[in-house]
């Protein structure tokens, strides 16, 4: 019965979507961006409810055969994403608003659009199905580039599409391959199909590598750090908590359904997984600005997340699981507290911006406090997910696992340097008299005096306040969270049961 | 074979054109690569000729399979969309030129 509902988490928020470009009142288009995610996010958290007495909810749309139908599926990983991606979205388009981006032309509906992507690519159980919903993902996220932009931005919207379109591309051509070795790419009819047949792993591995380089994994990272912090801090902190979280959990799913089991090439993953969340980790030590840092940290967060697949245990998947949550909130409260920052003093250098400490010392309590989870210091949600993540990797013995306790360790000494860096920087010092806002259209800053009472408004802090207060929350309920993320990790796992749903 | 080797040429030239730097070769570029990519879906479904896929006029036994071309079907409307969407920031965007960087938004003062 449940079943026959999934399809609204996709089609209310494109009817809304519809909605908000026809009505052109202001509270209706606010109320509709800022309720729509968190509707869907709501509905994901009735659904982990829900899981607990059924594993796996299917739905085969249009009532079709099952095998032809396209299938939409919820486990409890794919409900625990609707919930944390479409909350976290919500509390990024209300920063939108508060910062007064949701007027500029059809924001409202395209924030909306991408909720409805996003959502469609978590329910899916059908490859093809998945690369339309990956489109219909980026699609408004181009436009939401090139609306809010400044002409400058313009320039970056072109690497984030390019980027964007070719691994979509190579995705499609993987889907094919897919389907030509295998005559269905339905991922219920897939289960543990590339175990024993080498050429459907080498076409599943195409799939996987498009979704490697949509997640932002090393070595083709560059374009993420690249591309996100040229936009608005608002719409940074949207794609954060969407897009490459988006194709983590496909990575995944495909990745389970498919090898049913630790894939052949288990030590390239490794590698990968090892390299993106060091590299990633001590890049983010040398860059100039608040949100190029936590861009990097967006990648090496994508490593450690992706750590849990490489480990394929239960234990450890579950740590994978928790560690994504976690990333998520921590990563959209960061980037909005500091988009609060650059939206008052005008820029979000940190050699021009400095001494908040004095000036503003809530906002310098909660950007320390974003900066120990993302270190994972307690007391923050990031010190049970390093914790789990590591005992996963110590407790599953082999080399693999020596390698990937290294890893998070010599990531998490990085993170240390660079958020003491950030913090210093921008908190400590001289109480400012001069700033030097960026100027929209070169780049330069002018000098200007600036007033002793200029605060940042409440109003603005409120929507990064609120996703660490959740991180925080995450750390003092990490009990019940890691019941949660176990019972993830159990339905991932269990590809059979999800055959049979999607084939029921 | 024919269609394999029309594949290879197709990635090899939109590989060539998405790595220079002007914005209009990159566009001809991925719309190369996205002829290859529906070429492939179209022969993942279709090893030889077959009839068109319609209920009341061929048999099941004769008829093409229909998915790959639902399929191609669907890229193609996705990939004119982005087309589209591509030109316009060709056009709009800064002069197309090939010897200046995008602007990315990164300055180098003090």
């Amino acid at each position: 019965m449940t079943g026959r509902l999934l399809p609204l988490l996709v089609a209310v928020p494109l009817l809304a979507a519809a909605v908000a470009v026809v009505v052109r009142s202001v509270p209706v288009q606010r109320v509709l961006a800022i309720g729509g995610p968190a509707l869907t996010g709501s509905a994901g958290v009735l659904l982990v409810v829900e899981h607990r007495a059924e594993a796996v909810i299917a739905n085969e749309l249009g009532g079709y055969l099952p095998g032809v139908a396209i299938p939409f599926v919820s486990d409890t990983l794919t409900a625990v994403m609707l919930a944390v991606t479409g909350l976290t979205s919500s509390v990024c388009v209300w920063f939108l608003v508060r910062t007064g981006e949701d007027r500029y032309r059809f924001v409202p509906a395209l924030t909306l659009m991408l909720t409805a992507g996003v959502n469609g690519a978590l329910l899916t159980a059908d490859l093809f199905n998945l690369f339309v919903f990956v489109e219909v993902m980026l699609l408004p996220s181009y436009a939401l580039i090139a609306v809010t932009g400044t002409w400058r931005r313009l320039g970056i919207g072109r690497l984030f599409v390019v980027v964007n379109l070719l691994t979509s591309t190579v995705l499609l051509i993987g889907v094919g391959l897919v389907y030509g070795v295998a005559g269905t790419v339905n991922l219920g009819s897939l289960a543990g199909a590339a175990a024993d047949d080498p050429w459907l792993g080498i076409a599943g591995g195409l799939v996987l590598t498009a979704l490697a380089v949509k997640a932002g994994v090393a070595p083709a990272h560059g374009w993420l750090p690249r591309s996100y912090p040229a936009t608005s801090a608002g719409i940074m902190g949207l794609f954060s908590a969407v897009h490459s979280k988006v194709a983590v959990y496909a990575i995944y799913r495909v990745y389970t359904v498919l090898y049913d089991g630790q894939a052949p090439w288990l030590p390239v993953l490794v590698a990968l997984v090892a390299l993106t969340a060091v590299v990633g980790a001590w890049s983010s030590l040398g860059e100039s600005t608040v949100r190029r840092v936590l861009a990097f940290q967006m990648t090496t967060g994508v490593g450690h997340i992706l750590l849990g697949l490489a480990l394929f245990t239960q234990v450890g998947v579950a740590a994978g699981i928790f560690y994504l949550v976690h990333h998520v909130v921590t990563m959209a409260g960061l980037v909005l507290t500091s988009g609060a920052v650059e939206q008052t003093y005008g820029s979000g250098r940190l050699d021009r911006v400095h001494g908040l400490m004095r000036r503003e010392p809530w906002v310098a309590l909660l950007l320390g406090a974003g900066l120990f989870s993302l270190v994972g210091l307690p007391p923050s949600s990031g010190f049970f997910g390093k914790v789990g993540l590591v005992q996963a990797a110590a407790g599953s013995g082999g080399w693999s696992g020596t390698v990937l306790v290294v890893t998070v360790l010599l990531a998490a000494v990085a993170t240390l340097l660079a958020a003491q860096r950030l913090w210093v920087m921008l908190c400590w010092g001289a109480p400012m008299t001069v700033h030097r806002p960026d100027s929209p259209a070169t780049g330069r800053g002018q000098r200007t005096r600036l007033p002793d009472d200029v605060r940042i408004p409440w109003s603005l802090t409120l929507p990064g306040a609120v996703l660490l207060a959740a991180s925080l929350s995450l750390f003092v309920l990490a009990g019940p969270a890691f019941a949660v993320a176990d019972q993830a990790a159990a339905s991932l796992l269990d590809v059979a049961a999800y055959a049979r749903a999607v084939l029921r | 074979m024919t269609l394999a080797l029309t594949i290879g040429v197709l990635v090899a030239g939109g590989t060539y054109l998405v790595l220079q730097r002007s914005m209009v070769r990159i566009i001809f570029g991925m719309a190369l690569l996205s002829h290859a990519a529906n070429l492939l879906l179209l022969a993942a479904g279709v090893s030889a000729w077959r009839a068109e896929p319609l209920a009341d006029r061929t048999s099941a036994v004769d008829a093409a399979d229909p998915l790959p071309q639902a399929f191609v079907l669907t890229a193609i409307v996705i990939t004119l969309a982005i087309t589209v969407l591509m030109l316009t920031l060709a056009v709009i965007g800064h002069n197309d030129d090939t010897r200046r960087m995008p602007e990315t938004g990164e300055t180098h003062d003090r």
